[in-house]
């Protein structure tokens, strides 16, 4: 037990000591799900604007396992593009959005109300593949970029039905409760963006729009090669400040949002901060559209490892059964099984988090100042990486990376004991264990 | 029972009830009052009418820029330049070779070139045929081998398109005896066809059709769209093959010549069309700029959606920089009350303006003189039912059409003005095709029911039926109000205890009359009876060889004169009879009159559903005549300034209101006296069913019948 509560302490300090939230998460991963909402070939600069930030987001650092783009039609092989198999967002036709490296997940007919829906808040069914669902957690940034046709508190998908206001809200909100996201990012690029943000009341929740209630959102300009226009104002401006950076750059989210020209963009973009907790000037914008991450160093990386590799094993098989279901609530389960469960009985709302506080305020009493962890900025270029170990080589004082791309049930060998990988750091983090302190540079 | 009795004065009718009473007692001042606001309604629509916008997102119009090269133009002219030199030979031979050369063109360009024959038969008067669908058994029959065109279609298929869409060009064109006019349209297409061979964003396939113009421009493009959309499976090759050998042989002839070019017999077909061009150049010279003329109404008053207008009219105008102009009628431009009322509205809308900056109604004088001249012409070619132009052939078949007609400021002899003239035409018929291109379904977004009041400017339908309503608005009324008065009906309205307790005399004789109007109503039908059957004269008038349309005209009025005589002598005694019996006031005639203006309110609106242009002039002329009938003899007999008023407006209305009568004096006021003709008459009809126009319906079976009714009533022996 005093192990437990010594990995929590450790973790807890870490976090508090850096962030003003009171969520004491730790943020472990990024995603975005990029939408593009309209069809018909007049409505090229939609998909060329939602290709446009994939790509950004992408040369940012966010891999496309985690991406979900939703493209509702296809103009690149539209009979009417000059340019078969080609989308630009620029009439120069320098960059070819439509590469070989992009990875549509919803596409056509399947971007639906429904399915926007149900990617957020991870309600799909069996059958549909891991690739095209939003395995977000706890600790996840999740940048949502919608663009399309939309006005009062709507947006229209398909041209058939629309996604309203509160139907945003509430699927933030079921997201907020199922612990899918620790902070999101909503962009809209559509007429009257704004008011997509009426409803929205989900702590952690950051929004910016590009028009205000009653203003249209206009393109850029028009390539008169192709034909039609090819990149909205708001989106095209977005590019142009994220075109100056990479993924090294400590640009803040406010500097993002001060640099948005009412005059160019003829309308004005709007942000909603009242949800969000830290301050836009100390928040980089790689916190959303790349994928750096915080992580800790320790000095003493391995202190209890011999009795926390042990119950570790034991927790893995429960992981990676309970994964195969995909469900979170099965997996909480599980670890109430081990010895956290006396946690639970605690706390019937949010048991870690509680508890984790409490541990906290035990902790802070008896910490030594010099003991608090360094922190440095990790890019991490994999999705997951997992922290391998063994039942005989315990002490192993550099831990392995792996990357794993897919399957949960993928297991690796090192050196002679096969283990199971898990699926991301969260999880562990959640059952109980954080892993985090264990990697070493 | 004495409850019952106050009950009843207590049971007040509902509220939609007594207004109706209201304005039926009051009937006079309604049906004055309105005629008056529909006739102001319709000077009005030039100052309502809107400007035209893109309805469609997906047209966008002008987005794209211009790809035709001088490549495509050097073509253009060099095809010219190979048919016009053919133009000397014998002329059979002449249309043959030009023919060759066309289709070697075309299919150098990698379209599939094909042959379309048909046989021309000139229109007929086919009494069955009014509102039936276009059908190809008629065509196959009856037809002479002399009488044969052959149309040239060239198809582009759409490299990544679906083929299930196409979008027409037609151009007519005279092989062998074509003058520089036709040629240039040519070029004009040609420089389109060339380059749309080439490009990578065809989404629908392109069908250039050669129209064989020398049996007029409609006969070809009428009988290649009836064989498109009727799949024949026998093969129309091989029926004609029977009869027409020379034909078949010139046409073996000519396929021979062309032998190694992949040029089917059969008829080959691309998808549903989107929309059709028709590209005309006008053999006039104008005198200020290149001007586009825009040709858009099809049979019986239908038109093309208004935003194909819209894209030509805006990349006319703001690409190409083109005069863009509508028919209008040119003797209104100077007339003196048009101005007179133009400067009023001008007055008017100064004077609104100053009250309150936010109303913005008042148009110049001008504006609104030529916004009449081109309303009463577009409300004059809908009412007439007569397309005008080939672009009519498609609207039959649900296709957007339009004719343009581009006329060059000087004929360009010139090289480089004949070749910025191709490139301007060329460059506004790739616009449109492109912006058609982008088209997701049919034209579906903007109005189909509209009149224009400049190439910009239209007037809706939900605007122009105002007018319409206004007119036969008090005709039920009045029917009502004089049905009531002749029956001596108590409406409620007027003091009930006045009425004593009916005998039973007065009670026979309150059935009898109650009755009265079922006679009135035979009559009516009667009359309607004997209006089909003059319309059915004609057919018979059409079977008397060498008969000029003088002694025609003659022969119909004759005729329809005896039937009359004759349906009278017949049929006509119950009512005299009736008359005599029952010599009341105001009986038997305004019974009449009720009924035959119930009959005029039934045919007007339906009429205002077929041909809405044709029920609006129709009821400018019946209306007013039918509410003032009154028998010339109680007028006569009274003897007071307002009944002798009356009586010149009778016979005024009387006479105007008869449509040849009314044809005559038309012409006359727009076409000066001396080109009156007794003949114009007998053609204006033949035109009118010889192109299945419901108008001639309409003068046959509602306006005729209703203006011999009203003269019954007028010569009334009361």
């Amino acid at each position: 037990m005093s192990i437990f509560l010594f990995l929590f302490l450790h973790n807890a300090i870490a976090y508090s000591s850096h962030s003003s939230s009171a969520d004491t998460t730790m943020h472990t991963n990024n995603w975005a799900v990029l939408v593009c909402t309209s069809r018909f070939w007049f409505n090229y600069r939609h998909m060329a604007n939602t290709l446009s930030l994939y790509r950004t987001v992408k040369r940012l650092g966010i891999p496309d396992e985690r991406i979900i783009l939703m493209l509702a039609d296809d103009m690149a092989c539209n009979a009417r593009n000059k340019y078969p198999a080609q989308v630009f967002n620029n009439e120069n036709h320098r960059l070819n959005l439509y590469g070989d490296n992009v990875e549509v997940d919803y596409r056509g007919y399947e971007v639906t109300v429904e399915n926007f829906l149900r990617v957020l808040t991870g309600r799909h069914e069996t059958a549909v593949p891991r690739s095209k669902r939003l395995l977000s957690d706890e600790g996840s940034h999740i940048l949502l970029y919608m663009t399309g046709h939309g006005g009062d508190e709507f947006l229209k998908f398909q041209d058939s039905e629309e996604l309203q206001s509160h139907d945003l809200a509430d699927a933030v909100k079921q997201m907020k409760e199922k612990r899918r996201f620790k902070e999101l990012l909503i962009m809209v690029d559509t007429c009257q963006a704004a008011t997509l943000f009426n409803q929205l009341h989900s702590p952690g929740v950051l929004a910016i729009g590009s028009s205000m209630k009653g203003e249209n959102s206009y393109s850029h300009h028009l390539d008169s090669d192709v034909g039609v226009s090819v990149v909205d104002r708001f989106t095209f401006y977005t590019l142009a400040f994220f075109e100056r950076l990479n993924m090294y750059d400590n640009a803040s989210l406010s500097s993002l949002f001060t640099s948005y020209d009412p005059n160019t963009l003829m309308s004005t973009a709007y942000y909603r901060t009242d949800l969000y907790r830290r301050h836009l000037d100390e928040v980089p914008v790689t916190n959303f559209f790349g994928s750096v991450m915080e992580t800790i160093h320790t000095d003493s990386a391995y202190r209890a490892v011999p009795r926390k590799m042990s119950k570790r094993a034991g927790i893995n098989m429960a992981v990676e059964k309970s994964v195969q279901h995909d469900d979170r609530r099965t997996l909480i389960d599980s670890n109430v099984q081990d010895p956290t469960s006396h946690m639970k009985t605690k706390d019937q709302n949010c048991p870690f988090t509680r508890t984790m506080n409490t541990f906290f305020d035990k902790v802070e009493r008896i910490e030594h100042p010099d003991s608090l962890p360094k922190h440095r900025w990790f890019e991490w270029s994999s999705p997951m990486a997992i922290v391998v170990g063994s039942k005989s080589r315990v002490q192993t004082p550099a831990p392995t990376f792996i990357t794993v791309h897919g399957d949960p049930g993928f297991s690796s060998m090192v050196g002679t004991v096969r283990v199971p990988c898990l699926v991301s750091v969260g999880r562990l983090g959640l059952a109980g264990i954080d892993v985090r302190e264990s990697i070493g540079f | 029972m004495p409850k019952t009795e106050t009950e009843t004065p207590k049971m007040k009718p509902r509220p939609i009830v007594r207004l109706g009473i209201f304005l039926i007692s009051h009937s006079l001042l309604v049906s004055v009052v309105c005629c008056t606001a529909g006739v102001l309604a319709l000077l009005l629509l030039p100052l309502l009418a809107k400007s035209t916008y893109i309805s469609e997102n997906a047209l966008m119009p002008g987005s794209a820029s211009s790809m035709i090269s001088n490549r495509d133009i050097s073509e253009a002219n060099r095809l010219a330049s190979d048919l016009s030199g053919l133009n000397f030979e014998p002329q059979d031979a002449a249309a043959l070779e030009s023919r060759g050369i066309l289709t070697k063109y075309m299919s150098d360009l990698g379209a599939e070139v094909s042959y379309h024959k048909f046989h021309h038969k000139p229109n007929q008067f086919h009494p069955l045929h009014f509102f039936s669908s276009p059908d190809s058994t008629s065509s196959v029959k009856n037809f002479s081998c002399s009488a044969h065109g052959v149309n040239t279609v060239g198809i582009i298929r759409a490299p990544r398109g679906d083929g299930k869409e196409a979008i027409v060009l037609v151009t007519p064109y005279k092989f062998g005896k074509s003058g520089a006019a036709e040629t240039l349209s040519l070029s004009i297409a040609y420089t389109v066809f060339s380059l749309l061979s080439r490009v990578t964003w065809l989404a629908k396939d392109i069908i250039w059709f050669v129209a064989d113009s020398q049996y007029g421009e409609y006969a070809p493009v009428e009988a290649w769209l009836r064989d498109y959309h009727t799949p024949v499976f026998t093969g129309l090759g091989t029926l004609n093959a029977d009869t027409c050998v020379k034909i078949d042989d010139l046409y073996v002839f000519e396929q021979k010549s062309i032998a190694q070019r992949k040029i089917s017999d059969g008829f080959r077909r691309a998808g549903t069309m989107a929309a059709a061009l028709i590209l005309k150049v006008a053999d006039r010279n104008e005198l200020l700029e290149d001007t586009l003329n825009i040709y858009a109404e099809a049979s019986n008053g239908q038109m093309p959606n208004l935003d194909l207008i819209n894209i030509v009219n805006y990349l006319a105008v703001h690409r190409q920089g083109l005069r863009v102009k509508v028919e209008k009628v040119l003797t209104l431009l100077d007339s003196r009350w048009l101005e007179i009322l133009g400067e009023m509205f001008e007055l008017l809308g100064k004077v609104a303006r100053s009250l309150n900056p936010g109303w913005k109604f008042g148009i110049s004088t001008a504006d609104y003189i030529e916004g009449s001249a081109t309303l009463a012409s577009s409300l004059y070619y809908q009412a007439l039912g007569i397309p005008t132009g080939p672009h009519g052939a498609f609207r039959d078949f649900q296709v957007d059409a339009i004719t343009l007609e581009i006329s060059p400021k000087v004929f360009p002899h010139n090289k480089a003005r004949h070749n910025e003239f191709l490139l301007r035409g060329g460059r506004l018929v790739e616009g449109v095709i492109r912006s058609i291109n982008n088209l997701l379904e049919k034209f579906h977004q903007s109005f189909f029911l509209y009149m224009l009041t400049s190439p910009s400017k239209f007037v809706s339908v939900g605007v122009y039926m105002i007018a319409f309503a206004l007119l036969v608005a008090p005709l039920p009324l009045v029917a009502a109000s004089l049905y009531a008065d002749a029956n001596q009906l108590d409406l409620g309205v007027k003091n009930t205890k006045s009425t004593p307790t009916a005998t039973a005399s007065d009670e026979l004789d309150i059935t009898f009359r109650s009755w009265k109007w079922l006679s009135a109503a035979k009559e009516v039908f009667l009359i309607h009876v004997w209006g089909a059957a003059v319309s059915l004269l004609p057919y018979f008038i059409c079977q008397i060889p060498n008969c000029s349309p003088t002694s025609s005209s003659v022969i119909w009025v004759f005729l329809s004169m005896l039937s009359l005589l004759i349906l009278y002598l017949i049929v006509g005694s119950p009512s005299t009879h009736v008359s005599i019996s029952q010599p009341e006031e105001k009986g038997e005639w305004a019974i009449l009159k009720s009924a035959t203006i119930s009959a005029v309110f039934i045919g007007l609106l339906v009429m205002s559903v077929v041909n809405f242009a044709a029920a609006e002039i129709g009821a400018l002329l019946l209306v007013p005549m039918c509410l003032m009938a009154q028998p010339l003899k109680l007028d006569m007999k009274a003897g007071k300034l307002r009944s002798f008023l009356r009586i010149i407006c009778n016979v005024v209305l009387g006479f105007v209101a008869f449509p040849p009568a009314a044809f005559f004096v038309v012409k006359t006021i727009f076409e000066g006296f001396d080109s009156i003709n007794m003949g114009d008459f007998w053609n204006w009809m033949e035109s009118l069913w010889a192109w299945n126009s419901a108008t001639y319906i309409y003068i046959g079976m509602v306006h005729l019948p209703c203006w011999v009714l009203c003269l019954h009533i007028l010569l009334h022996s009361c």
